[in-house]
């Protein structure tokens, strides 16, 4: 008896088993199923446990509802004021109604909807760049600057397309990701920058020299500045000196002859101070002490 | 099971027949046989059970938070749905099913749009193969400056996963929508910023200004991630113009060094005009010092002989003209005297100066 009931048991959960792997299916937080009866879209149904009529009565479709990232290739457009310009832009895009998205590309391949959303890019960049200067994009001023504009104009566009389409797609953001010049302007851009990089180094060495130059001259200019100052003050110690002498020689105005006497007597010793021949007669004193007392005179 | 079976009913010959009731002894015997493989599979399928719900448990690691799904629906909400480091248990799959994120752990993404085309060996080798006459747009990456000049930069992105669930859940490859952003943010900064302070001048400022954008453009597209740092890993010219940036770095070196030699000029010739203006002061100071003090010991002279000139002035002159006469002749080189002739005329002198030439310096040979 109780044998017979655990064998039921386990026949009634295998059976469970097998049931709610053909009955039941699971959905992913972040997915979406839809369902299909007979190929004919019939649900769609979020995160959790969901039941289902087994194949091929119903048949389940899971779809990702998270963001993904497009990037697409490098497109040439004409700038509004007729330049060349390569872009490529990355987008963030999800499906937000599986409903509307799944019969639009088969089976809700997702390869499909990233080549309509290519395109849908692709017009939307051409567009705008059009409406855009270079100088929007490029510019040292950034106020004239265009950047997040131009990205939001992109943005916008591609929304509004994809909201026309009706296709279940919404995009979460928009940027550009590079910028390019045709591989031929890239040459001319290196030419004009050699050319840039020769002025700067010849401008960087003459403003060198010249600044040099003006330090040497100041400095000469200073210096001889400072040597006429010195000069005029050397004048002005040296006339201090005279004037101090001045004052004392009203001594001498005492005697005029005995002053005239020790002047010529030290003159007389400053001249013949040193290495002088002198020539002397009878006449001068104390040689006038020969006088007459030699006799070299004639013999005849 | 059947092994089992096989096994009970092996050792059967072994055992002494009874041949009175042979069927009820079979029987007995596969009874007994049924019931002992009855609990072998018992015991089995109690351990299946007990391994089933072992298989449950499961660690979290110290750098990484795992949320449960049950069928398909995270556990809890929002931050209660995240665990933490230790032993967790959920129910296997299919019921439930462990999501595992790296948490705390630091990431890094590299953007290499702004880079020549390199090969991952090239990369590694450091072997670059030289660059051609342009930059092809299709395999070549580079920057377009505000001044409309073209440079390379590679920068590198640290960050840490702030909101798992957003990170998993939110994106397909959000480390790809990282990229993205940062590829964006250093196109974007490039744009704003002339050559010259992008690779010379202002490298902390574009830095800083790269980081913001990406930083904004995260927060933005809300990808769940807190931003570390970022690091520019090489700003450099195109490869095409590396002489003609190199020349403006020398000439920049250039001018510093003119400017160098320059002040050293300008501190010689106010060094030596300093010293010659203390010379010259100091000269005139010495010469005013000497006259004042020459007139002075004049004067005290002068005053201590005019009592004794004034005594007798004739006599006075002749003794003082005598002494220095002694003197003087003392000193001289050379005394000629030449006495009068007896008939007082003036006599003839002829004179040959031949001087002996001043002594050389020391040092120099004294040959000529």
């Amino acid at each position: 008896m109780k044998r017979n009931l655990m064998i039921l048991l386990g026949g009634a959960l295998l059976v469970l088993l097998v049931a709610s792997m053909l009955f039941v299916f699971q959905v992913r937080q972040s997915e979406v199923a839809v369902v299909t009866t007979f190929n004919r879209l019939t649900r769609s149904v979020g995160p959790g446990p969901h039941f289902k009529w087994p194949w091929p009565v119903e048949k389940v479709y899971k779809i990702d509802e998270r963001i993904q990232i497009l990037q697409d290739q490098f497109t040439e457009d004409l700038t509004g004021d007729n330049f060349n310009l390569l872009t490529t832009a990355y987008v963030g895009w999800s499906i937000t109604n599986a409903i509307e998205f799944f019969p639009k590309f088969r089976e809700g391949s997702i390869p499909a909807a990233q080549r309509m959303l290519e395109g849908i890019l692709r017009s939307s960049k051409s567009s705008v760049v059009g409406r855009h200067l270079l100088s929007d994009f490029v510019n040292p001023n950034p106020q004239g600057l265009k950047f997040d504009a131009i990205e939001n104009e992109m943005e916008q566009l591609v929304q509004s397309q994809l909201m026309t389409n009706n296709c279940g797609i919404q995009i979460s953001f928009l940027g550009i990701k590079r910028l390019g010049l045709p591989e031929s302007v890239t040459e001319a851009v290196f030419r004009r920058m050699t050319s840039e990089r020769n002025l700067l180094s010849k401008g960087l060495e003459d403003q060198g020299e010249s600044e040099a130059a003006k330090i040497r001259s100041a400095a000469n200019r200073q210096a001889a500045e400072m040597l006429a100052d010195a000069q005029a003050e050397a004048t002005r110690i040296r006339g201090e000196g005279e004037a101090a002498a001045a004052k004392i020689l009203p001594t001498f105005q005492q005697n005029p002859q005995l002053a005239n006497f020790l002047l010529r007597i030290d003159s007389l010793e400053q001249i013949l101070k040193d290495r002088s021949t002198l020539i002397l007669d009878e006449g001068t004193p104390p040689f006038d002490l020969f006088r007459g007392s030699l006799t070299n005179s004639p013999a005849h | 099971m059947n092994d089992d079976a096989l096994n009970s009913k092996a050792p059967m010959p072994a055992r002494p027949p009874t041949p009175e009731t042979p069927e009820d002894a079979g029987s007995r015997a596969l009874a007994e046989a049924l019931r002992s493989s009855f609990v072998v599979v018992k015991l089995a399928m109690w351990v299946l059970v007990i391994v089933f719900l072992c298989s449950g448990f499961f660690t979290v690691g110290s750098q990484e938070k795992a949320v449960i799904l049950r069928f398909g629906r995270p556990v809890g909400e929002g931050e209660k749905a995240l665990l933490g480091a230790g032993l967790h248990w959920s129910f296997p799959y299919p019921i439930d099913d462990v999501v595992r994120i790296p948490i705390t752990e630091i990431q890094n993404v590299t953007s290499t749009t702004g880079w020549y085309f390199l090969t991952p060996e090239q990369e590694l080798s450091q072997n670059e193969p030289p660059p051609g006459q342009s930059l092809n747009p299709a395999v070549d990456g580079y920057l377009i400056t505000a001044d409309a000049n073209i440079v390379h930069s590679r920068v590198r992105l640290y960050y840490r996963i702030e909101d798992p669930t957003r990170y998993v859940f939110g994106f397909v490859n959000a480390s790809n929508a990282v990229r993205n952003a940062l590829d964006n943010a250093l196109l974007y900064t490039a744009a704003h910023f002339e050559v010259d302070d992008l690779l010379y001048r202002d490298k902390a400022g574009f830095k800083d200004d790269l980081q913001r954008r990406v930083t904004g453009l995260i927060a933005q597209q809300q990808l769940g991630v807190a931003v570390d740092h970022c690091e520019v890993l090489d700003s450099i010219p195109p490869r095409q113009l590396k002489n003609a940036f190199d020349q403006v770095t020398t000439a920049r070196e250039n001018r510093i060094r003119v400017l160098n030699d320059a002040h050293t000029y300008e501190n010689q010739v106010l060094y030596r005009a300093s010293a010659l203006t203390a010379a010259v002061t100091n000269e005139a100071a010495a010469d005013k010092a000497r006259l004042v003090e020459s007139v002075t010991a004049d004067a005290k002279r002068f005053k201590d002989l005019l009592p004794k000139y004034e005594l007798n002035p004739a006599l006075f002159t002749q003794v003082q003209l005598l002494d220095t006469m002694g003197s003087v002749l003392t000193n001289l080189q050379d005394k000629i005297f030449l006495p009068t002739r007896a008939d007082g005329k003036s006599r003839e002198l002829r004179l040959l100066f031949n001087r002996e030439p001043p002594q050389p310096k020391t040092g120099t040979t004294p040959q000529s």
